[in-house]
């Protein structure tokens, strides 16, 4: 068995007086596909933007590919980590937002070559070319040209994913990819999460609130509330079988509401 | 009718004054508004506090007040000025106080989202600030700079009381010497009117040029 690529332990963070994560501890295999469920506010969205380094944590340790995250090692001792740090840290992770986010002042295959040129040096020539081989596998090298108002939401995700995946991350985050797109462009968006899951060996961490698809596609199911895992398992485990009232309670409510398991 | 064109002649030479001085004032007004307003955002304390007092120092004294001591006082301690250099010193930090409060407030107005996607792409501060931050910014500042600008035209007008030769300063020779008051000060009216247009109409057209794409219209 190889070494985790993920390793939180007993992170602690809070939002003023609200406690979000409450020692959370978790370790990713290297390609392991990991969805996050839980009702909202549990603390599955804060663990993707604090992995992301979009918020810091309170108390804990992560370690990404056994080196830390939020901390350098100097003389064996352990010291905040700088910008610098980070910097190299964020190197190994993309993100994908919920909101897309992409530049709306840049064209679709800008938004796509910007951060290659800025933070890696490369070439306009090869990162455009590389952003065409991108957008056509995410189906979006025909709108290329187009600028980001343009686009329906679910090209708008395609168009981010192939962006984060620009910089060749080894581990991607998907924060409720799906949530914000109309019923109908939901499926292409899941597509292209499957054809990465077939073409490239990146570990895969999602929170989503698609059950049906968590199902499919996820090796591993954590389900989150108040800020701990209560349980996690494989999903037909946690699905069909959920050991935890919480759990139970929880995929009753979401069944209740229409959605498939 | 002669007499009169070689009155014309002079307050076209003020005008071109006038535009020498709006065109200089404003380029100095945006320098110091991206510095100030920059400076409003930054980590550091000793920026902030620097940006900061600046700022309220020249929108809370007098441009009248701040011109005569570029003109007049600088001298005193050794720092003798042209009344051109003057009046785009004075013109220039006056108005790049208030247009750093638009520069603040349009980079404040950009969502965080866009700062976390520039996180999340792993660009730094200085890359995301210029590649992402301030383009979207910058047509969020637009229209005000454009009052800023026209501010700036009709605030010219104080140069004259350094004997700065510009629109208001020739309309006060010619009424001098024609002992005619309507005509001079009617003709001067009408060219800061079509100026003030001028600006507008640019910056209305740069404005349209630069949001292009942004709004879905295919372009």
């Amino acid at each position: 068995m190889s070494a985790p690529i993920i390793k939180v332990d007993a992170i602690s963070k809070s939002f003023g007086a609200f406690k979000v994560l409450d020692g959370l501890s978790m370790q990713v295999m290297p390609r392991e596909k990991l969805a996050l469920i839980g009702p909202s506010g549990s603390g599955k969205t804060t663990i993707l933007r604090i992995l992301m380094t979009l918020e810091r944590i309170d108390g804990g340790h992560i370690q990404i590919e056994g080196e830390q995250l939020y901390h350098m090692e100097r003389n064996g001792q352990l010291l905040p980590a700088d910008e610098r740090h980070l910097a190299r840290m964020r190197q190994k992770i993309g993100m994908v937002f919920q909101l897309f986010n992409l530049f709306p002042h840049k064209s679709v295959i800008d938004n796509v070559t910007l951060a290659p040129m800025l933070t890696k040096g490369t070439p306009r020539a090869a990162a455009e070319k590389r952003a065409m081989e991108l957008l056509d596998m995410v189906g979006m090298a025909d709108k290329a040209k187009a600028m980001p108002a343009q686009l329906s939401g679910g090209q708008k995700q395609r168009v981010a994913i192939a962006r984060a995946l620009a910089l060749q991350p080894k581990i991607m985050l998907f924060d409720e990819v799906t949530s914000a797109l109309d019923p109908e462009l939901v499926e292409e968006v899941l597509n292209v999460l499957w054809r990465l899951c077939a073409e490239t060996d990146m570990t895969m961490l999602l929170v989503t609130h698609e059950m049906g698809f968590a199902h499919d596609f996820a090796d591993r199911v954590l389900f989150f509330d108040r800020g701990k895992i209560v349980e996690e398992g494989k999903p037909d485990e946690i699905f069909r079988h959920p050991k935890q009232e919480r759990t139970q309670g929880f995929l009753k409510k979401i069944i209740a509401a229409g959605h498939r398991v | 009718m002669t007499q009169w064109s070689g009155y014309l002649g002079l307050i076209l030479q003020g005008a071109l004054v006038t535009i020498e001085l709006t065109l200089m004032g404003s380029v100095l007004a945006l320098i110091m508004a991206f510095l100030a307003g920059m400076g409003r955002l930054s980590r550091f304390f000793a920026l902030r506090a620097l940006a900061t007092a600046y700022i309220e120092f020249f929108r809370g004294t007098s441009i009248f007040v701040q011109l005569f001591f570029a003109y007049f006082v600088l001298p005193l301690i050794g720092l003798e000025l042209t009344p051109l250099q003057a009046g785009v010193l004075a013109l220039g930090l006056n108005v790049g106080a208030y247009a750093a409060e638009v520069v603040r407030g349009a980079v404040q107005s950009i969502g965080r989202e866009q700062h976390e996607a520039c996180i999340a792409l792993n660009l730094g501060r200085w890359q995301g600030l210029r590649h992402v931050i301030l383009p979207q910014a910058f047509l969020v500042m637009l229209p005000t700079f454009g009052n800023n600008a026209i501010e700036l035209l009709k605030a010219t007008s104080v140069v004259s009381l350094i004997s700065l030769a510009d629109l208001t300063f020739q309309a006060q020779v010619v009424r001098a010497q024609t002992g005619n008051t309507m005509v001079p000060f009617a003709t001067i009216l009408v060219i800061y009117f079509v100026l003030a247009l001028l600006i507008s109409w640019g910056v209305r057209s740069l404005e349209r040029r630069m949001a292009r794409g942004l709004d879905g219209v295919r372009v």
